[in-house]
């Protein structure tokens, strides 16, 4: 059976609220289980859902062992990589059309609250990493000019001449790259400019706990930690989640939503506790729109809190652990 | 106390603690007999080569124990008790009351040489004339880091360990699901992988059932969400891959993360989210060093079905510190090279007496 009119409903559900996102989820569900194959056999194992949230999850690691798509691999447009940090080759993110992503890129940005100014750019532009899903996205917010990955003097220069307020939207890593640049300096922006952040510290083996990288911004760039957005999304997804400062959680659009499962039962858990994250991404329309992530949160009543993959939480002993394998 | 009688209180404390083992006075004087050539020599001068020679244990003894092992901790503490060092033992942030409990076990002559603490007073760490450090690479290399120049730094790092059953006979998967269920399968000696000579499809079936045996009898200890979450996310991957490949099949126990059983037919080494999951794969009869290069050099014990010498032949190359029957390895004798070296002969500083006895 085919859906054709699905990605423009999709869209307009994302764009302007058409739809209803129960109904909308279930349909992009059932074409992804007609015409992923992989999908289709593994939901063999599960009963048909009656509503959204019985979805079967699909893990992570289905992209890095099969083709998970709705569409034969010649009407590829784009395959998006991920980082392959964890030592098992990259998952695979593929792409028919460009425009849903773009759509629930454009309209996530929006509603969370950015300021709209001119973005700077501390990652790296799509042209050089063309298999960046977040290369991408900033593609779309940056000015081929603003990028200024790796060219930390030039962009210390054209910060310092700011006289417009902007928004910096960059890797962590980029961040702390750049902070660790500026050493000493402090730069001043025009005030009302903000920061975008996302990313982590994959693969690098640096760490910094996030209330020590916004001392960062407030250090080099004169940000308060409510001037500064965290995004989280992944390579597998089409949209993100956004947090502003500190104590805030993590909310997406209507057509993205997190549950967070209890592992041992796979049942939601109540508010305050904590549990696994799965996401329901509506814009996931040709791949797979239920996600099982590696994530650890912990459930609010308006969204959730990222814990993140926490090593020090995952099982100690004197047994070695999967990382000093990947480490060498 | 002299040896002997250190040994024997020793032993008495350790009968209460199942997780070390056998344990008798014997056990213990027949380490020292080993390392150190003979089972008095911490008490006077004893005969040594065409000589005389005398064995002081370097005192205090400072243990740094991280994780949450009991058994580690008891036996570095045991051993430098034997050696009649002066013991202090740092232990993890949350504790380890297995060490409180075995010390009030002890006469008081010898719990007097133990002192234990969570934190790690300075003057541990300038008095210490050796310093034992159990943990991960990165504290192994925090503390080396720290250590002054002279004192005896004896590192004990995370290993794997695995399993190999060269003919599947009936008790193997009882042996092996007894291995791995231990401690949650958390201890250095416990498998992440068993491999098979033969059906290890079929195996990993029967490893299944043993496995929800043990777990029936012996369920498993509570686990984390971080965990809960691994296991969870390790059998979700696997269930993905099992729909639509023949080559891989996921057991798990129902409504539950009790065990896991994953059979892979690729003979690369698999590493563990632990807490009873564990992969099942053919024997690479070729070139086992090839599919089980990452784990060599960490390589803690192999324990082996039956357990022959043309089986341990077999895994010898891989230069494991132990090799030793299925069902066994959470067992180590006290004898046990850990990490390929002596336990003691490291922890003592020897005065040799050329007597004129012509």
């Amino acid at each position: 059976m085919e859906h054709p009119n699905l990605h423009y409903q999709v869209i307009r559900y994302i764009e302007h609220g058409e739809g209803n996102f129960a109904d909308l989820l279930v349909n992009v569900h059932r074409r992804q289980r007609e015409l992923c194959h992989p999908y289709h056999e593994y939901c063999k194992g599960f009963p048909a859902p009656s509503t959204w949230r019985e979805i079967p999850p699909l893990p992570l690691g289905a992209f890095r062992w099969s083709r998970i798509a709705t569409f034969p691999e010649s009407e590829t447009v784009r395959t998006f990589r991920t980082s392959g940090t964890t030592g098992e080759g990259y998952g695979q993110h593929h792409f028919a059309t460009l425009d849903v992503y773009h759509a629930a890129a454009m309209a996530g940005w929006r509603r969370a609250g950015i300021p709209g100014h001119r973005v700077i750019g501390l990652a790296p532009p799509p042209t050089e990493t063309p298999h960046s899903s977040l290369s991408a996205m900033a593609g779309w917010l940056v000015q081929p000019e603003d990028f200024f990955w790796n060219q930390w003097e030039r962009l210390a220069d054209s910060l310092a001449a700011a006289e417009e307020p902007l928004v910096l939207f960059g890797t962590a890593l980029g961040f702390l790259d750049f902070f660790e640049f500026l050493g000493d300096r402090a730069l001043t922006l025009p005030a009302g400019s903000a920061a975008m952040e996302t990313g982590g510290y994959k693969g690098t083996r640096r760490n910094l706990p996030k209330e020590e990288l916004y001392a960062l911004f407030q250090k080099h760039l004169g940000l308060e930690a409510d001037d500064v957005w965290n995004e989280y999304g992944m390579t597998e997804l089409s949209s993100q989640f956004y947090t502003r400062g500190l104590k805030a959680p993590h909310r997406g659009g209507s057509w993205v939503r997190g549950l967070v499962i209890d592992p041992s039962t796979g049942r939601e858990v109540g508010v305050g506790e904590t549990g696994v994250l799965v996401i329901f991404d509506l814009a996931n329309i040709d791949s797979s729109c239920v996600l099982q992530t590696q994530d650890l949160a912990v459930r609010h009543e308006e969204g959730f809190v990222l814990l993140g993959r926490d090593p020090s939480a995952l099982p100690r002993g004197c047994s070695r652990a999967a990382d000093d394998l990947l480490s060498r | 106390m002299n040896t002997a009688s250190r040994a024997d209180a020793l032993a008495r404390a350790a009968s209460h603690f199942p997780i070390l083992g056998p344990c008798s006075a014997e056990d213990l004087l027949e380490v020292v007999r080993l390392e150190l050539g003979h089972a008095e020599i911490l008490d006077g001068f004893r005969p040594y080569g065409a000589n005389f020679a005398r064995a002081y244990c370097l005192s205090p003894l400072l243990h740094i124990v991280s994780g949450n092992t009991p058994h580690a901790a008891l036996q570095s503490l045991i051993r430098g008790l034997l050696l009649g060092a002066q013991n202090r033992m740092k232990l993890p942030s949350e504790g380890l009351p297995e060490v409180g409990e075995f010390l009030s076990l002890l006469p008081a002559g010898l719990r007097d040489r133990a002192t234990i603490s969570t934190t790690l007073p300075a003057e541990w760490l300038r008095e210490a004339e050796a310093w034992i450090v159990f943990g991960s690479d990165e504290t192994i290399a925090h503390f080396r880091s720290q250590a002054r120049p002279g004192v005896r730094f004896e590192p004990h790092g995370h290993l794997f360990s695995l399993g190999l059953v060269a003919s599947p006979t009936p008790g193997a998967a009882d042996a092996a699901a007894r291995d791995i269920s231990l401690f949650n399968q958390k201890g250095c000696l416990s498998p992440h992988d068993i491999y098979v000579r033969g059906d290890a499809a079929a195996f990993a079936a029967e490893l299944a059932r043993a496995m929800g045996d043990f777990a029936a009898t012996e369920p498993p200890l509570p686990v984390t969400v971080a965990e809960a979450a691994e296991i969870h996310n390790v059998r979700a991957n696997y269930r993905f891959r099992s729909a639509s490949d023949a080559r891989v099949k996921l057991y798990e126990s129902e409504d539950s993360l009790d065990w896991t059983v994953i059979y892979e037919n690729d003979p690369w080494f698999a590493s563990s989210c632990l807490n009873r999951v564990v992969y099942v794969k053919p024997w690479p009869e070729g070139d086992p060093s090839a599919a089980l290069g990452p784990v060599l050099g960490w390589l803690g014990a192999v324990g082996i079905w039956p357990s022959l010498p043309e089986v341990a032949e077999l895994v010898a190359p891989l230069a494991p510190s132990r090799i030793c029957p299925l069902g066994h390895m959470q067992l180590p004798p006290w004898s046990w090279h850990q990490e390929g070296r002596q336990n003691l002969a490291g922890l003592v500083r020897w005065v040799d007496f050329e007597a004129d006895i012509r």
